[in-house]
Formats: structure tokens, sequence, C-alpha cells
């Protein structure tokens, strides 16, 4: 491959990852902790790819006539650049930027969830003790917030009640009867690779009529109960609320 | 199965891959560029004089040299590939390589933020250093030429004259950078072959194998550590986050699996697995795999039965 070729495919992984930041789609791929890094790697891009303008400025005259005829060979064009990237290289170099553009950026959902574990009565583990101290004292619980709550509390009665709005989108399997729902995120603390649903379940007489993935912003009050043979806080909904998907669609720990 | 099933299926595996891949390729751009640096500003023979030769002080410094150069799994394989071009010692690049993606500070860092001053964070820096020492050893007894690729062994840029070197005159920074990054560039280029199929891989792995039927497996003090030290190979999660990713499983799993997980998951996965093989002889990567998986199972089971809960 001809260092012409190389810069511009740096610089269009470099246009690939500003796109996402642009249209902030990148949440729906990292935490955003990690965003700056993106940031960086794409000016990152274009400065590696400025090192070839520059030298093939000083090569231009020595392999001048050459280039053309070597258009169809992918190996061994000699003294010619480096490790001559084959065609099945470059595919695969340019296959996050293809698959990225043909198939249209979803962040993870219902569909995703059916394959993990997902823990509705508490997390497992502190996932998140920093965030929730942060949000305990005004700011409005979120999913993970609420969660991490329950888990510190160990005790599904200590929390009816009490009132809370959450968003989250629809998720519902054969266990669930028709009056309740789960209302989920994902939590993700490096990239979507270890994601984490996490859900409250939901009483809503109207539940089966919700459509599966969709936004939805609930308020009500907990009272504890039981679901899936497990004792846990339920979110008795007094409104259920359609609602766009939120920019970042994860929470992030 | 119907079409649209399909279709939300394979946008799950893409957002799954571009994750990995987004969240991987700023580590090894920037492991690229140390290796363009490294190849325009490091001469051979400073090299040769600053590391040492006698094998237990070379695996030594192998595993140490992360401190220097801060990189997590995917930027150490350009930088070690570059610094084999350089005649750096077999043991040492060896050692390097499964070292550096934990005993570094930005590493050290992370897993300190995560668990804190506890046997985990003690326990990761002193077994990741175990393992990396013995591995170096070992391939002490390997021949070079049978481990290494010959393109690693001579990076053929290397010889594309470097443009300022046969000047005559002493060859000034600016002249110089932009080689360094033309070098990054290509290093970056031929990594990131590797890196997709990595991505790729570890994707496919992730929509097809439900992680729940992973951790339903095991609870066991040896089936958790198994379990662990698979699912540090299927997430392929970079080394400098991993530790915010194992406290998710510190509940459900065994601690001293939570350690194998910490300890293993930087030297390989499925990524990095990928990307050796653009350095080393394949089969010597079977090796590179399966010795640090060894070694991190036999840490782990041995803790379980013997200390039990370290906590």
């Amino acid at each position: 491959m001809k260092n012409g070729v190389k810069g511009l495919v740096l610089i269009g992984l470099g246009f690939f990852l500003i796109s996402r930041l642009n249209n902030g789609t990148i949440f729906f791929y990292i935490n955003s902790r990690f965003v700056w890094l993106t940031l960086l790697a794409g000016i990152g891009f274009f400065l590696v790819a400025a090192g070839y303008l520059f030298e093939s400025q000083a090569a231009r005259s020595s392999h001048a006539g050459e280039d053309h005829d070597h258009a169809d060979h992918d190996h061994h064009d000699h003294h010619d650049h480096s490790h001559n990237l084959s065609r099945i290289g470059l595919l695969l170099i340019l296959l996050p930027i293809v698959l990225g553009t043909l198939i249209p950026p979803r962040p993870l959902g219902a569909t995703a969830m059916a394959d993990r574990e997902v823990s509705v009565s508490g997390l497992s583990s502190a996932v998140a003790p920093k965030s929730s101290q942060v949000a305990s004292s005004d700011h409005k619980k979120n999913l993970l917030d609420w969660l991490v709550a329950f888990d510190a509390k160990n005790d599904p009665q200590a929390f009816d009640g009490q009132e809370a709005e959450v968003v989250g989108f629809v998720y519902r399997d054969g266990r669930f009867a028709d009056d309740t729902f789960m209302v989920s995120r994902f939590i993700v603390s490096c990239c979507v690779a270890d994601a984490t649903p996490i859900g409250l379940i939901v009483q809503w007489p109207d539940a089966a009529s919700l459509k599966t993935d969709s936004w939805v912003e609930v308020s009500g009050a907990f009272q504890a109960g039981e679901f899936d043979g497990q004792k846990t806080p339920i979110l008795v909904a007094q409104q259920v609320q359609p609602t766009d998907p939120p920019n970042q669609p994860y929470l992030f720990p | 199965m119907d079409l649209n099933v399909v279709l939300e299926r394979l946008q799950v595996f893409v957002t799954i891959f571009l994750g990995i891949f987004i969240e991987a390729v700023p580590f090894l751009l920037a492991g690229s560029v140390v290796a363009g640096l490294i190849e325009i500003f490091l001469g051979r023979e400073t090299l040769h004089r600053i590391v040492p030769h006698q094998p237990i002080l070379a695996a030594l410094a192998g595993t140490s040299m992360g401190m220097v150069f801060p990189v997590c799994e995917c930027g150490v394989v350009p930088v070690t590939r570059r610094l084999y071009g350089k005649g750096l010692a077999l043991p040492v690049g060896i050692a390097f390589l499964m070292a550096a993606p934990v005993i570094n500070p930005v590493v050290m860092l992370s897993t300190y933020a995560a668990f804190g001053w506890s046997p985990i964070l003690v326990g990761r820096i002193a077994f990741t250093f175990v393992i990396a020492f013995s591995i170096g050893l070992i391939f002490q007894l390997a021949r070079r030429d049978e481990v290494l690729l010959p393109t690693t062994e001579h990076p053929e840029d290397a010889m594309d004259e470097p443009p300022a070197v046969s000047s005559g005159e002493h060859p000034t920074i600016r002249q110089r950078l932009p080689s360094a990054l033309r070098v990054a560039g290509d290093d970056f280029l031929d990594m990131t072959r590797y890196l997709v199929i990595g991505c790729l891989l570890a994707a496919a792995m992730q929509t097809l194998i439900p992680q729940s039927t992973l951790t339903a497996i095991g609870q066991g003090p040896v089936t958790s550590v198994i379990v662990m030290l698979a699912l540090a190979f299927v997430l392929s999660v970079c080394s400098t986050v991993d530790a915010f990713v194992a406290l998710a499983f510190v509940g459900t799993f065994t601690p001293a699996s939570i350690l194998a997980f910490l300890v293993f998951g930087p030297m390989v996965d499925i990524k990095s697995t990928a990307m050796f093989l653009g350095v080393f002889q394949r089969r010597k990567v079977a090796y590179l795999v399966l010795l640090p998986f060894v070694m991190a199972l036999f840490l782990g089971v041995f803790l379980n039965f013997n200390v039990g809960v370290l906590r």
C-alpha cells in the first residue's frame, strides 16, 4: 500500500472517531470518562497522517514513475514501503468505518439483555460507591443509585413508600405478568464489552401494551414485593410516560 | 429466525465490536507513536548498552520496563516489536510484553482506585511480576529465529533510508519527527489488522455465548478461576480499566479468581493474541497464551484452597 493511501486511511479513521464524537453516538460505545481519549486519538490520526505527507514529498521525486504499475500487486513490490498491506489488510482496517456506516448506530437494548444476567434487587457488589454518594443528597436518583441503595440496605421493605422517578427502556420476557415490566439501563464501566444490565420491576396495569425497548419515564412509589422468587422493592407506577432516549443511554458508575 | 431478530443481533454485535475497537484504538495509536520514536531516536548500541545481558537481570529488566513505557496490552505490542527490531534480547521483550500492561503507573493507579490498598492490588503486581519473570526465563531457552517473525527481526522500513541520517550533518528533530510519525503510522496500520480481527472475535463470542452461561457455571474453587480466566480472555478489556470491570464480579466470584482475572487478562486476551500473531511465530503464540493461563490458573486455585477468602 502506498503512503498516500495509508495517510488517507488514517485520516478516515480520524474522521470516523471525530464524527462519532460530534453526533454524540460515542456514548453508545464507551464510558464518558474515556471520551477525551477518543478525541486525542482523532487528532493523533491527523498528525500521524501528516507524517506520511511530509515524507512522501521527499519520496515523490524518486518513486514517481513506478507507482501506477503496482496497483494490482499486493506483495513484494521490493524496496517500496514497509509491510505491504494487502487488500484484505486494508479491508480489515476499514471494517470499523464500513460497519459503523452501514449499520445504523444503536445503543444496546433489550436484545442484548436476553444474553446477560440482570440484577434486579441490588447489585452483587458495590459497583458504584462514588456516584451514589454524590447523588444521594439532592439530585434525582437514577436507576443505578436506587440499586446501590437497595444493596446497601439489604432490606426490600426499607424503601416502602419512597417516591422515585426513573428513566429507562422497557424489558419484558416470559417471567413477567401482564401488569409488570422492567425499566432498565445498561451500566458500562469501560466500553460496551462490559455492559451489565440493571433494572427495576415496575407494576403498571398496562404493562403488556408497552413496546419492548421503548424508552419510558416511570414515576411512582416503592412497595416490597416478589419477582421471580426473589424479594425485591417493586416500583408501583402512578405514571408511565414515553420519552426520548437520553443522550447518554448507559449509566456510568 | 425472522429478519428483524437477525438484524437486531447484528446491531448488538456491531455495537460491541465498535465499543472494543474505539476504546482500544487510542492506546494502540499511542503505543505505535512510542514505537515510532524508538525506531528513529533509540540507537541499537544504546539499547544494547542499557539492557542487562545476564539472564536473570535481563528478565527482571523486562518486567520493570513498563514503568518507563506506560502502555496497556494493545500499546505494548508495537513497542515490543520495534524493540526486537532494535535487537532487544528475546526474554527481555517477552517479560516486558507480559508485565508492562500491569506494572506501569497508570494501571497501578486505576487498580488502586478500584480496590484501594488491598491484597488484590498487591497480589496483582506481585503475581504479574512473578509470572512475567518466569515466562521470560523460559524463553531464554528458545532461539530467537524460532520465536520471532522475520519481519519483526528486520522491519523493512527501518532500511528505508531515514532521510536525514545519510546526509552527513547531524539530523535535527524537525527532520526526524516526520519519519517517526511515518513509522508510527506503519506500525499502527499493521497492528490494526490484528486488532480488528481480535475485536471481531471478542464481539462474536460475546453475542454468541451469553455471559450468564459462564457466570452460572462457576462457583467452585476451581471452576470460578477457570470462568474468570475465560472471561478475561473473551472480554478483552483494556488493562488500564479492567480493575473497574473486575469490581463488578467481586460478590459473585471468589477473590482469588478475581485476582487471576486481573493478572491474566492484561497478559493475554483475544485481541492481544491476534496482535501477537504479527510479531511471533504462530506456534510460539500458543505458548504465550498457554503459559500465563496455566500459571494464573495454578495461582488462583492454590489461593482458593490455601488462603481462602483474601479480602
